[in-house]
């Protein structure tokens, strides 16, 4: 029983109808989906607390990492993620995309970058050069995969048709665990070792954020998108936003170029 | 980089637990904004300091709190033993500040501009305290709204990550539509502790869950 409300726990066969107009015990909207492999004898569990009891900290760290990066991935590439029974968090991820694809897409170099300087200042460009463009492999996915929540094969092929599979990322990086990025393949104990195996490290999460926008991006007066990932990452961080757009960070004491 | 970063932090946080025992740990409260950060943090020093004195305003109004505060020496006594931590109550973490937010409460437009930049300002300084300045973590949710947020999910990973010790706490269980189940299926891994920051309801089991995570 793959599909289960996180309500009040009533759980749905794989592909079930029934829930696609809510919960019919208590009307939730909100489905966590189990592999079969685990549903039979595991509560439902992100793939970064499988070793909670393991030793092994260098591997809890790059699962929990994963994690995070799993969902950074999700908000910064919302627009191409099934946002259905998400509304909350899929929002800004929404917006998000809507404010980076065009951007990115003529994101040559700081010089593009300043021509909309006016509305869409980004602050800490230092690592801006250094970005590849065109590589986000979110920006091109179609809004229609938003309905991916509840697909079965039929649903499943009818999405790979509008795209190529390996344009697919939802298919190989995503945690089981939500329930909308149930991957097109058949096997959900293939699925899950692919998701381990294929987990994106911490460099080439950085690569993506980067590609995206640095920490706090200023749409206008008032209005920020915070990147928390790189905002968390970054040695020195912003003590003052000023309303022209201008910055004032602090750095640590060693800090070097 | 950044993991041999977080290595070096996290081993040096190790290596400063184990020679200085004595020291309070310092407790980062976090979790989205309106969850009852402030509130849980006036809670906790009221019951435990000499004054009581209030950590900061409670607000309705999201981003109240704009800048971290710090509570120190707050001693928790439980069986006979006492726990002293530093408390840190942070702003509310988000991925998107907006101002038009900010006029449903009133508020002038130039002053929601202003509290739209110093919340901006203060989840960056949330972040950094994150990576560097808080030795556990207690994980404030609202347990009235949905905690399957992309902002829970990566800050729970990012706690995850740095290997610091977190406790989830399922807020506003006095209020009506509260579910606290729905906070442990969005967070199996860890365990949660139902309460109202407000009322004082369970505030027991929270004193005694802080004292033996971060004791």
């Amino acid at each position: 029983m793959p599909h289960q409300c996180t309500d009040c726990g009533r759980q749905f066969d794989d592909g079930s109808k029934e829930m696609l107009s809510g919960c019919p015990e208590c009307g939730g909207n909100k489905f966590q989906f189990l592999p079969a492999s685990q549903s039979a004898d595991t509560p439902p569990e992100p793939p970064g607390e499988g070793v909670a009891g393991d030793s092994d900290t260098d591997r809890s760290v790059a699962r929990t990492v994963g994690n995070a990066a799993t969902a950074v991935k999700d908000f910064v590439g919302g627009s191409s993620e099934p946002t259905r029974e998400r509304p909350e968090s899929a929002a800004p991820g929404s917006s998000t995309a809507d404010e980076t694809s065009p951007s990115s897409s003529t994101r040559e170099g700081p010089s593009t970058a300043s021509s909309t300087a006016s509305t869409d200042r980004e602050i800490g460009s230092g690592q801006q050069s250094s970005r590849q463009p065109g590589q986000s492999p979110t920006e091109s996915e179609p809004a229609a995969a938003t309905m991916a929540d509840t697909e079965d094969e039929a649903q499943a092929s009818a999405r790979s048709e509008v795209i190529s599979p390996d344009e697919l990322p939802s298919s190989t990086e995503t945690e089981p665990r939500w329930p909308g990025e149930k991957p097109a393949a058949a096997d959900a104990g293939e699925t899950d070792d692919t998701a381990e195996s294929e987990r994106p490290d911490l460099s080439e999460l950085r690569a993506e954020l980067n590609q995206q926008f640095e920490s706090i991006k200023v749409l206008e007066p008032g209005q920020y998108e915070l990147n928390l990932m790189e905002l968390f990452d970054r040695e020195e961080y912003i003590v003052a936003l000023q309303e022209d757009g201008k910055y004032t960070v602090q750095v640590p004491e060693d800090w070097k170029e | 980089m950044g993991l041999l970063t977080n290595l070096r932090s996290s081993i040096s946080r190790a290596v400063s637990s184990l020679f200085s025992e004595e020291e309070p740990k310092r407790i980062g409260i976090y979790g989205p904004p309106n969850a009852g950060k402030t509130t849980l943090a006036n809670r906790i020093a009221r019951d435990w300091t000499e004054h009581g004195d209030a950590v900061g305003p409670e607000s309705h109004v999201p981003h109240e709190t704009r800048r971290a505060r710090r509570k120190e020496n707050v001693e928790i006594e439980r069986d006979g033993k006492t726990v002293t931590i530093d408390v840190v109550d942070t702003p509310g973490v988000t991925t998107k500040v907006d101002y038009t937010e900010f006029l449903e409460h009133d508020l002038e437009k130039e002053d929601a501009v202003r509290r739209s930049r110093e919340a901006t300002e203060g989840v960056a300084e949330a972040m950094h305290w994150l990576r560097e300045d808080v030795d556990g973590v207690v994980y404030v949710l609202d347990s009235t709204s949905d905690p399957f947020t992309q902002v829970n999910t990566m800050l729970i990973g990012i706690i995850e990550s740095q290997d610091l010790p977190v406790l989830i706490l399922a807020n506003k269980i006095d209020l009506e539509d509260s579910s606290v189940q729905r906070i442990q299926n969005a967070f199996p891994q860890h365990e949660t502790i139902p309460l109202s920051a407000l009322e004082g309801d369970n505030m027991d089991e929270v004193y005694d869950k802080i004292a033996e995570y971060f004791g």
